[in-house]
């Protein structure tokens, strides 16, 4: 059948190496080219029009044509499209990934995302602190560590219960690795064991990521669906 | 996709007081082997018609989860008196199969004697969920009616008899095994989360295309998720028409 193309989530743990921590997923191939240091920004831009509907893709149409949809500018995210939903749909760019990522400063990377109004309020915030670190040319360090100095001064919101978002871009980069994507959603909790939502094991659709390790007490769930946001089928993991 | 959306919509409007398991939003269309010919369940059934073999029930609950998860939870069967403790884990997870009375209280199987939900809670759950399951499968034992059964459980939370969700409570319903009855037969393979309903926040649920139901209970003050995935507990595939499925 096809669980055998289940990788064994005992190999995801090397999704530390991964933008988004979901390459586990996408199969076994070495990265073939390292990332020491960030790329010029232009590298990290994209045309408007063509960001929008990229962070419009990261939800189904029904959620995201009525989101605030955000692009990256020189000088950090801005709105484009005012919402009315209390969702925030984005592209994420590398420097979201936990600092000992290798992909961290990866250019290619894209990761549409659309945050619930919940995770708008809380989790938002931080890519909007890392973003403004990374643009100012802070390292990998320096950003990890802001967002944690930024999060004890009380800078960063705390989580509010229920945060969420969808990543479900048929058109997303999340790394070099294999198909580069996973149609999943992710749950934001306070600090939690994986073990108590059966996190990474064997068959489980539940995987414990460490997108936040070091900078933030939140841990992030993502589940694995079976679909695009377009409502067409997604490769099974 | 279509019929799914459908059934989602079409639930969340007939089912107001939608409970959690009812509402799969599945295809109307699937085959299954679990499934019975439309009737009328106007009342409770004969005892032994809800009762199973009790190794068929501790293997029917384990089949909620993948067997990584449920080999090591705690096992309930149901017994004549109520749930009893078949197999002790040690994970904190509790595996076990709900019957047609935890379907929301005006469906029309909540006493189809052929319902069978295996659902492992996750240890939040296992400790402010199942006293839900406990005592509704009490008030059902003990031969009480629907109504009956409603204002109890209403009671029950009015005066904090029954905890609310703790923060991370969730569950497993990814059996193949799973019967819902005629309408939906065993639906698909889905996760569950559980919040106190004056929590209920946006989630994007029952929006075309979204893989989110949202079920809201009455009485009880709980709002549930489901996120439907793309295989069984057992690793394989859900159908292609099923909303959590692929290929």
């Amino acid at each position: 059948m096809n669980s055998n193309r289940f990788v064994p989530l005992a190999a995801f743990n090397f999704a530390l190496i991964f933008a988004f921590a979901v390459s586990g997923r996408l199969a076994g191939q070495d990265n073939k080219t390292s990332y020491p240091s960030m790329a010029p920004l232009e590298q990290y831009l994209m045309q408007r029009d063509a960001e929008i509907t990229l962070a419009q893709s990261a939800a189904p149409e029904s959620i995201s044509r009525d989101a605030t949809v955000l692009v990256l500018g020189r000088h950090g995210y801005e709105t484009a499209v005012e919402g009315k939903n209390g969702f925030v749909c984005a592209v994420e760019r590398g420097w979201m990934s936990p600092a000992d990522a290798p992909e961290f400063w990866n250019p290619k990377i894209r990761g549409p995302i659309c945050f619930n109004p919940p995770a708008a309020r809380s989790v938002l915030p931080v890519t909007y602190k890392r973003t403004e670190m990374a643009l100012a040319g802070r390292t990998k360090a320096e950003i990890t560590d802001g967002n944690k100095t930024a999060f004890e001064r009380g800078e960063l919101p705390a989580l509010e219960p229920g945060a969420m978002s969808y990543m479900m871009s048929k058109e997303a980069y999340l790394t070099d690795d294999a198909d580069h994507n996973l149609a999943h959603l992710m749950f934001y909790t306070p600090p939690l064991d994986g073990k108590v939502w059966g996190a990474d094991l064997p068959k489980s659709p539940v995987m414990l990521i460490p997108q936040f390790k070091g900078a933030q007490p939140i841990d992030v769930f993502i589940v694995p669906v079976g679909r695009w946001s377009d409502g067409t089928p997604a490769p099974l993991m | 996709m279509m019929n799914g959306k459908k059934f989602g919509a079409i639930g969340f409007l007939i089912f107001a007081l939608v409970f959690h398991i009812a509402a799969l939003r599945l295809t109307h269309g699937q085959d299954t082997d679990h499934r019975d010919k439309p009737r009328a369940y106007p009342e409770m059934s004969p005892l032994d018609q809800y009762l199973m073999d009790r190794n068929g029930e501790i293997a029917l609950a384990r089949s909620a989860a993948p067997e990584a998860l449920s080999r090591d939870a705690t096992i309930l069967v149901l017994g004549r008196h109520g749930y009893e403790t078949a197999v002790a884990g040690k994970n904190g997870f509790v595996c076990l199969v709900d019957r047609s009375w935890m379907l929301p209280f005006d469906d029309s199987e909540f006493w189809n004697p052929s319902v069978r939900l295996p659902v492992c809670q996750n240890p939040p759950a296992a400790r402010s969920h199942l006293p839900l399951t406990f005592k509704t499968t009490a008030l059902a034992l003990a031969g009480r009616s629907r109504k009956q059964m409603f204002d109890s459980i209403k009671t029950a939370f009015d005066q904090k008899e029954l905890p609310l969700p703790e923060p991370g409570s969730m569950c497993y319903m990814m059996s193949k095994q799973q019967n819902f009855g005629p309408k939906f037969g065993n639906a698909d393979p889905h996760l569950m989360f559980w919040f106190p309903q004056p929590d209920h926040m946006a989630w994007g649920a029952d929006m075309p295309d979204s893989p989110v139901d949202v079920h809201q209970y009455s009485p009880q003050p709980i709002t549930e998720f489901a996120i439907s995935v793309a295989k069984w507990s057992d690793g394989t595939a859900a159908g292609a028409n099923q909303r959590g499925g692929t290929q």
